[in-house]
Parts: structure tokens; sequence; C-alpha cells
């Protein structure tokens, strides 16, 4: 309660200073929606789960006290005086209070609405209430009459504009809404009509937004009132498009087409006059209105673009706009549809799957059906905004626009060819020019997707060769433009998009991947979730091994792109600077150093090259260090384990045993050689055992074939300190899968050979070490050794003495000082059962190999049920000892 | 098309808070059971939650962005500096949520981030991205300017027709314009805002 205060002073009388935002967090918990911030400080005992009905961030009873609801003024439901207190009561619990309040407050701006002239005050009341409807996302319940009032006042030719925007508002704020009465139908005015259907499109109704669409379609039929533009109606149009194509009948289609059409291509190619402001220097000057130019100041040769430049625009000019921007969707909507229908006969190449295009041909003399025309049009525009974006515009922003245009412009080319495959030739012949002319610029590189995609789709029709267009384009843009994130991330959709070009594996796209890499070490965080999709494309037997040697090296590759960057920045006078006879002092010395030269090379490489793989990357990854500290270096390591899973789960599918034996291997070695950031390493290491763990479910026999990598790596004490997870898992695999069950060769002798150096280990970790007092092995590994020895034992049964002495001796091990000084009781105790209960189980030879050797699983069940070997092994020592808890004497 | 403009405060290590956020159109069948008494609130819930998911990646993409480039990101408030000031190097990127999370279909959300307020359009998924991402720049400087974000007070919240006449402007139902610099002038003229830069 004491800390109930609202200190917000009203609206213009000063500030609250920067702590709004602070006391809007203290209130609201989790992502809010519009939390009333700075407004109220919630009550102590409503805090939590502040945005359930009735517990929204309104809170107006401040306003009751010192009866300051009494004035005349529309009160401040969401805001108090400074100073004022809410009071928290428990006997009213908020639902009611507010809707009570809500309603009221209502009342006042029914008022303030119906009076003679709405005003600021009337203003005031709307913002607060849109903000109060706004603020939850749970419904606010406001009066029928008042919604209706609120309609009115929206379709009202008298309101005030802002009035009627504040209306529209709420209303969209409280969409769908039961009690609309709202029309579009007896609209005139083109501003109104897009402000009410603004409100009808949020509805979610079918019925609501084919009316709309009708209502737009008749305004823009007919010739308009003068003093109305259709400027307002052709985004009501577009939005309708994309909530529900089916609104508009064939013959609209046609109607709107030409319309377009003629927007597209005939506007103004003179300057609009300016509106005379009203003002004190402005005089009515009767001056001829000058021609439009080009961004560069030239005069304009040709029909209006949007890159075409006036001091002012005509209205037809701003529906020149208007119809360019919603040119793409229109065609994708409604472009083909009439093939089917319209006189398929008279038309050469329509459909160009059944009929090469005749390049040469013309269809000169026949007028076009309207969807055709407005296609040939929209052809000749965008013809003409290629050329105009190869002019050098006056303004900056003017070029970044241009970019768009062109991209803008080749998407829509591409489009029209779809549609109709006349224009193939047109296009390929203008987009070859602009290719050649574009390739060089950097700042163009995003406008190389949609031209290689062009090419994609028609090449094929064309006849032309494009190779050159996508070598081009996976191998030097990623290379040089790894850093650019609206590139990158239009270039990884682009392949998402096109994945069907990685199925060929000797294709340019496949071989590209090292390259694709570099867009996501560079820029993870936003591109992970679309390399988990690109991934699967990607592998295939001849990529796995490279592949996940770039996985591994994924971080490195950050790195050593940084290091490339900074590279090309330094200035030319020491780009050659470093003493190729010394050590290099910098990583960025090192970049051009003959040691590491290569090394560096073959890292950032653009394509696939496995045998160039040089001897070991351990220098790199050492001199590279220095930058494991680096955000973004740790944030391209974060996503390597994720990748790895998939990797691994997708390899599974097409993986055979020489490629399984050879990942196994790697795992092995490269476990050893990852880039030096513990917590990636930490990482890195849990995925790559239990993945380990699972490629010898996969294949048992690799147990027998790389029994020598394998025992290597297990014999080593070192390694269960640094790679628990890799050894404990692969000591479990051993003592899984090493059985005669799962392959013919595991003789007595292999199962001793593996047996032996997992005893050694064993011994060292419980038996010598605690003299040692080395740091502790993790108690996982050790109940998973006893377990491996005991299963390896159960299935060659001379082992089980030295076994069972063994464990025996875990007594001892779990009560030396130097043990319990190092690992919790608990973890003691576990041991020590684990251990019991495995002797019991050894005392019975013949159940001991039935419970430790199952039968190969073939289904789920079977399977689950050889997991739980802890159940089996308490059963077993249940049925020997009735007693529990007696322990190895 | 743009589904939505969204305008956040990601917070740093708080938890972001959306200040401003726009439906352009609902598209009909959405809400699940429509018809019944209960379909109104769940399909405007529905969409409130659509914009709480989007927000709530926009933040932590901008809170990742900048500490890749070094600078965290501060829970303070910097006031507007009196110098237009250039979006040019304004940290902000692009990323898609996947059919089903949170829209029906696939998204591309484009975002700028501006001082302490983080600006994020809702695109479909074959939108051009180069002009979002001019539309964003043209959008945040104008709509700091008119609701006077970075000012004293809370008036986000309470100006909802200035930020609805600008993107009436800007961004008409949603339809992305190419609008030239003198294009631009104009809406700025009829907007009665004097150029930001």
């Amino acid at each position: 309660m004491g800390d109930g205060f609202c200190r917000v002073p009203r609206r213009g009388r000063g500030a609250a200073g920067p702590g709004w935002s602070r006391r809007a967090r203290d209130v609201h918990g989790g992502c809010r929606e519009l939390p009333a911030a700075g407004e109220v400080r919630q009550p102590r005992g409503q805090r939590h789960g502040a945005l359930g009905p009735g517990r929204g961030g309104w809170r107006g009873r401040a306003e009751r006290e010192g009866g300051e609801d009494r004035h005349s003024g529309p009160q401040l439901p969401v805001r108090a005086r400074p100073g004022a207190r809410l009071r928290d009561s428990p006997d009213c619990p908020g639902r009611e209070i507010q809707q009570e309040e809500l309603r009221r407050f209502a009342a006042r701006v029914s008022a303030l609405l119906q009076g003679p002239e709405p005003g600021p005050e009337a203003v005031d009341g709307l913002q607060r209430l849109h903000l109060t409807v706004a603020a939850t996302k749970y419904p606010r319940k406001l009066d029928g009459e008042f919604v209706e009032l609120l309609q009115t006042v929206l379709c009202s030719p008298k309101s005030p504009e802002q009035i009627q925007v504040l209306c529209a508002a709420i209303l969209r704020e409280m969409s769908p809404c039961n009690d609309l009465i709202l029309s579009c139908d007896e609209i005139q005015d083109t501003k109104l009509l897009s402000l009410v259907s603004s409100v009808l499109l949020a509805q979610g109704n079918k019925g609501e937004v084919a009316a709309v669409g009708q209502r737009v379609v008749k305004a823009l039929e007919r010739r308009l009132p003068e003093g109305q533009s259709a400027r307002f109606l052709l985004p009501v149009l577009a939005n309708v498009l994309r909530l529900s194509p089916g609104s508009l009948t064939e013959e609209q289609i046609d109607v709107v087409s030409k319309k377009l059409a003629d927007w597209l291509r005939y506007a103004s190619i003179q300057q609009g006059m300016a509106q005379p402001s009203g003002g004190f220097f402005s005089s009515p000057r009767t001056k001829q209105p000058a021609p439009i130019t080009e961004v560069d100041g030239a005069v304009a040769t040709d029909f209006f673009t949007v890159l075409s430049v006036a001091q002012h625009y005509t209205q037809d000019q701003w529906l020149n706009v208007q119809t360019f921007s919603m040119l793409r969707n229109w065609l994708l909507c409604y472009g083909g549809k009439e093939l089917n229908t319209l006189n398929p006969g008279a038309r050469a190449g329509v459909d160009g799957s059944e009929t090469p295009p005749v390049c040469a041909a013309g269809r000169a003399g026949r007028p076009l059906p309207p969807r055709e025309r407005l296609r040939d049009k929209a052809f000749e525009y965008c013809q003409r905004l290629i050329e105009q974006s190869s002019r050098r515009p006056l303004k900056k922003d003017d070029g970044d626009l241009q970019k768009a245009c062109l991209i803008e412009a080749v998407t829509i080319m591409d489009i029209i060819c779809k549609q109709d495959s006349f224009y193939v030739c047109r296009a390929v012949s203008c987009l070859k020019v602009l290719h050649s002319r574009i390739c060089g610029d950097g700042t163009y590189a995003r406008a190389l997707l949609p031209i290689a995609q062009f090419f994609l789709n028609h090449s094929k029709l064309a006849a032309v060769d494009s190779d050159a267009i996508y070598k081009h384009l996976f191998t030097d843009i990623p290379a040089q433009l790894f850093h650019n994130p609206s590139l990158a991330f239009e270039f990884v959709q682009f392949c998402k998009d096109n994945t069907q070009l990685f199925t060929d594996s000797s294709s340019i796209f496949r071989q590209s991947f090292p390259n694709l890499f570099k867009f996501l070490a560079w820029n993870s965080p936003p591109l992970i979730s679309e390399f988990v999709d690109l991934l699967p494309f990607l592998l295939d037997p001849d990529t796995t091994i490279e592949i996940f040697h770039l996985l591994l090296d994924l971080p490195c590759l950050t790195a050593a792109l940084d290091i490339q960057l900074r590279a090309a920045a330094l200035p030319a006078s020491e780009k050659a600077g470093a003493d190729p006879a010394g050590k290099p002092a910098t990583c960025l010395e090192a970049f051009r150093h003959p040691l590491y030269k290569s090394l560096f090379q073959y890292l950032l490489r653009t394509k696939a090259a496995p045998e160039d793989a040089p001897e070991s990357l351990v220098p790199l990854r050492q001199l590279l260090g220095s930058l494991a500290g680096s955000p973004r270096v740790v944030q391209c390591a974060e996503t390597v384990p994720v990748l790895l899973e998939l990797f691994f789960r997708v390899v599974a599918e097409f993986a055979d045993g020489s490629l399984i034996n050879q990942l196994v291997v790697l795992l092995l070695q490269r476990s050893d050689q990852l880039y030096e950031i513990p917590a990636f390493k930490e990482d890195v290491y849990r995925v790559l055992g239990s993945q380990l763990a699972t490629l010898c479910g996969l294949r048992p026999a690799l147990l027998v074939e790389l029994s020598t990598e394998i025992l290597e790596f297990s014999g080593a004490v070192s390694n269960i300190q640094s790679k628990e997870a890799i050894f404990t898992h692969l000591a479990w695999a051993v003592g899984e899968f090493l059985s005669v069950s799962h392959d013919k060769r595991c003789t007595v002798e292999q199962i001793t050979r593996f047996f032996e150096p997992l005893e050694a280990v064993l011994f060292e970790i419980t038996q010598l070490r605690p003299q040692a007092s080395t740091p502790s092995c993790a108690p996982r590994a050790i109940s998973v050794l006893m377990a491996t020895l005991t299963k390896l034992a159960a299935r060659s049964q001379d082992l089980i003495p030295r076994v069972s002495m063994f464990l025996s001796k875990m007594r001892t091990f779990v009560q030396s000082p130097a043990v319990t000084s190092v690992y919790s009781d608990e973890d003691l105790e576990e041991i020590l059962i684990r251990a019991t209960e495995l002797m019991n189980l050894l005392k019975m030879p013949s159940v001991a190999q039935f419970v430790l050797t199952p039968p190969v699983a073939s289904t789920q069940f079977q399977r689950e049920v050889n997991d739980s070997l802890p159940l089996a092994l308490r059963m077993v020592t249940q049925l020997l000892e009735p007693a529990p808890g007696s322990m190895p004497v | 098309m743009v589904r939505a403009v969204v305008l956040l405060a990601p917070g740093g290590p708080a938890p972001c808070r959306v200040l401003y956020a726009r439906s352009f159109g609902t598209p009909p069948g959405t809400g699940t059971g429509t018809g019944t008494a209960t379909a109104g609130p769940r399909q405007r819930l529905c969409r409130k939650e659509q914009l709480l998911a989007v927000a709530r990646q926009v933040a932590s993409q901008c809170q990742l962005l900048q500490s890749s480039l070094g600078r965290p990101s501060s829970p303070q408030l910097p006031q507007l500096p009196d110098e237009p000031m250039s979006l040019q190097d304004a940290p902000g990127g692009l990323f898609q949520m996947p059919p089903g999370d949170p829209f029906p279909e696939r998204v591309t959300v484009v975002w700028l981030s501006v001082l302490a307020l983080t600006f994020a359009l809702v695109c479909e998924p074959q939108e051009n991205l180069s002009l979002a991402e001019i539309t964003l720049r043209r959008l945040a400087p104008r709509l700091l300017l008119s609701l006077r974000l970075l000012g004293p007070g809370a008036d986000v919240l309470l100006r909802p027709d200035a930020a609805d006449g600008l993107l009436d402007r800007l961004l008409p139902h949603g339809q992305m314009l190419f609008l030239n610099e003198r294009f631009l002038q104009a809406v700025d003229r009829e907007l009665g805002i004097k150029a930001s830069r």
C-alpha cells in the first residue's frame, strides 16, 4: 500500500522525468503490452499476473480520492494527481470497480462527444479511453450505446479529423466488435472511407472484407467527386487483396487492371502546382508547370515513375506511386488467372512451358485484354526503372530507393515472365545487361538475388547460360559481404527457397557451403533457425566430413572473419608490413604471414575443398584464441551444439558403415582440437558424447573395428577429467554393445581386450587417486565404468572374480578421507549402492548374463526395458537380499 | 504488405514493453469457433499475443546484436539529441518467424533500434525487404518526433492519433510505398512536420 504513489502529473503540466520506463517495469512482469507507463503503480497485492481481467494497468481509484470526480472536465482514469494515493481496499474486487469506472468515464466522454463542438477535452478523453482498451489483452466491455456513438462520430462529416482518427483507433483496438453497425456503403469522402475501412478490415470477417472491396472498386470505377482522390483507396484495395483475394469478381479485376495500367503508364509528366498555403508570403503565382526530372536532375525524357522528381506532385503521380507499390501483389493475385479462360489460341507463347518463346515476334496491332495490358505496361515500367537506376542520384536516400526499385522491378519481371513467357527474351537481355552493370558494385549485391532467381526460373526456356551469374553470386558475394546482415538474411532465404539446387552435388551451389557458413558465423542470432532448415540440404556422404569440421570450427571462423575484415580495413601501407622471417605478434599480422596464410585461406575458403585440408588447424585456433571472448564469437559458439545435433540426426539417415566409422574416429580426434571457449567445449562434448553412443548403437560393429582408437581414448584417465561426457558415453557404449549378440567378432579375447584398460582406469581413479589428491572424476563416470566392467564380466565369466573383488573394494574407497572430502555424501552413497547391486548380481552369473546382455532390441518397448538396468539391478538385489542396504564387507 | 507495426522498449535486463502496436486488418478465419460468444475476445487475445511474441523476439534479437557490437544496451533513456540523428548506423536486422509461431503463415520481421526504442515491421514473407528497411528508417525518426518518444512524460501511450496519422501517410493500410525524397517532403508537408533530416 505504501508504494502506491502515482506521481505523474497531468499532461502538459510538466515532466515526469525519465523514470517512466522504470516505473512501468516495476509494475508489469513479462513482456507487457502497452503498459500504463508512468501512470500508476499498482498496489502491491495485485502485482502478479497484472494482465488478468480486472487486473490491467488501469487503476482509477485515485481520482475518487479528494472528490476529484466532481470536476466537470474529463478526469483521468489512468493518471492520478501528484501525491494521490491508491487505496488497496480488500473489499472492492478490481473488476467491478473498473467496469463501473470505465462506464462512468465513457459516459463523460460520450457527453463531450455529443456536445456542440468536441474539442481538446474530448480528444483527451478518447486518447485515455484508447489506452484503457489497448493496455490489456483481455476484453474491455464498453457500453453498446457508447460504441454506437463512436461509430456515429467517426462517420460524421462534421467531426474533426483527430477525433475521427481516435474513434477509429478505439474501434480497431476493440475488434472484433459485436456492436458494429458501421458500413462504408454510403461514404463518399475517400479519406473517411479509408478510415472506416480500417475498422471494418480489423474485424477478421470475410463478409466485411468483401464489402469493403466492393465499395472501393465501385468508387474507383466511377468518376470521383471534385476534391476526392483515389489515392486513399488504393491502399485499402491492396489490403483487401491481402486479407481475402477472392473478394473481387473477374469483371472487377479487369476494371481495376485497366485503371492500374493507366495510372502506371500515363501519369502526368509535368510537375504539380504548389498548394497555396495561405500564409503571409504566399502569393498565387501563375507559372507554367515545369517538366519532371530524373533523380540526377536531368529533364525526364520518358514517362513518369516512382523515380521521377518534382517540386510538387499531381494526384495522378501519387496514384502512379501507389500503383507501382501494390503492383507485385496485384500481379501475383490476379495477373495469371485469365490465361486459362481468354482466347488461348490467339496468343503465341502463353504459358511457355509448352511453347518456347519466339523472341523476335511482337504482338503489335491488336488491343490487349486488361490484365494482359497491365502486364505489358508493368513490364515497360520495370524496364524504365532499371534504366533510371543507373542515374546518379542527387539525394543519397534516393540511391537507396533506386536499389529497392531495382529489386522490385526484377521481381515483377520474373512474375510477368512466369505468367507470360512472351516476355522472357526481352527480360533476359535486359537483365544480362543489368547484371554486368551492377555485379561489380557491392552496394547492389541484394539486387543480384532476384536476378539470379529470374535466371533460375527462366534460363532453361530462354536457352541462356547463366552459370557465371550463379558462380559470382555464390563465390564472391558471401566472401566479401558476409557482414551485411540484410544481405545475409536474404541470401540464406534465397538458398532456402531454392533447396532443389543443392541436390546436385557437383553444382556451384552445393560446392559453396563453406561460403554460406560465413553468413551464419557472422550473424548467428537471426540466422540460426534458417540454417536449421538449410543444413539437411547441404549434407550428403561427400560433404559430411567437411561440414563436421566446419561446424566444430564455426566460432573459429567467426574470429577469422573478424581478422579478415580488420585486415581489409588496414591502409595499404600496413598491409604488406609483416616480417616473413619473424613470428607475427598479432592476429592481424598473422593474417598475411606465410606461417598462417594458408591456414587462414583454408578456413576462409569459398568452396568445398576436402583434398586441400591442411594437416591441422591447431596453430590457427591457438592464434585466434585471443578472440575467443568476443561476444560475436561466443554467440556463434552457442549455435554449434544445436547444429551438431541436427547434423548427426541427418547423417544417421544416409551414412553407411564406413562413413560412421570415419565420423567416430574424427569425433574422438577433434575432441582434443576445439576452439578454446570453455562453455563451448563443454556443450560440444555433451553433444558428441551422446551422439557417439547413438552411432555405436546404430553400428555396434564399429567397437571392434575401431578398437585401437576407442581403447586409446578410453584408456586415458585424463579424458575422464577433460571430456567426461564423451568418455562416459563411450564406456557405456562398450558395455552395452560389445557383445556377441551384436557382433559375432566379440570373442572372449576381444572382451578381455576392452576389459583390461577400463579396469586399469577405474583402478587408477578409485584406488590410486585418493592418495594423489588429484581432482575428482565425475561420479557418473565411476558408476558407468563399474557397470561396464560388470557387463563385460557377465559375458566372459573368467573375469567375474576380478570385478567382484574390485567392487568389494569400493567400500574402502568411499570411506577414505581423501575421497569424502571431494565427493558429496549422496554421490558416494549412490556409488556404493551401485557397487553392491552389481556385486550381488555377479553372484548369479547366469542371471547376470541374462540381465546384463539383453537381446538386440528391435521395438521401442524392448528398448525401454533394456534401458531400465537400475530397475533390474534393484530387483535382483531384493531377491538376493531381503534386507535392503546390505553392504559388501 | 506489412501486417503490423510494433514499437517497443526492449528494456535491457528488464522485460520488453510494447509501447504502440497496430495491425493492418485481421485475416478472416483466423479466429477459432467464429460465431460463439468467446470467439471475439479469443481472436483479439490471439492478435495481442502474436504481437507480444514478435516484441519478445525483436527484443532478444536487439540485445544479441547490441552485445555482438560490444554495446551493452543501456536501460536508461537518453534524451533526444538536438541535431538530427543519422539512422544509417542504427542497429537493426531481419529475422523470420516460422509458420504457426505465432502467425499461421511465415512472416519476416524487420527491426530498427534507435536509442532505447525499437521499431519493427511484421512483413509478408515475400516482401521487398530493402523497401521495408527504408520505410522503417523513415518512420522511426518521425514517430520519435511526433510522439515525443524520448522527451519527458509518456505521450506515446496517449497519442495513438499521432502515430496513426503518420502510418496513414507512410504505410497506409500496411502498404509500403516507393517514395522518393520529394514525395517524402510532400508527406511531411501534409503532416505539418519539418523534415527531420
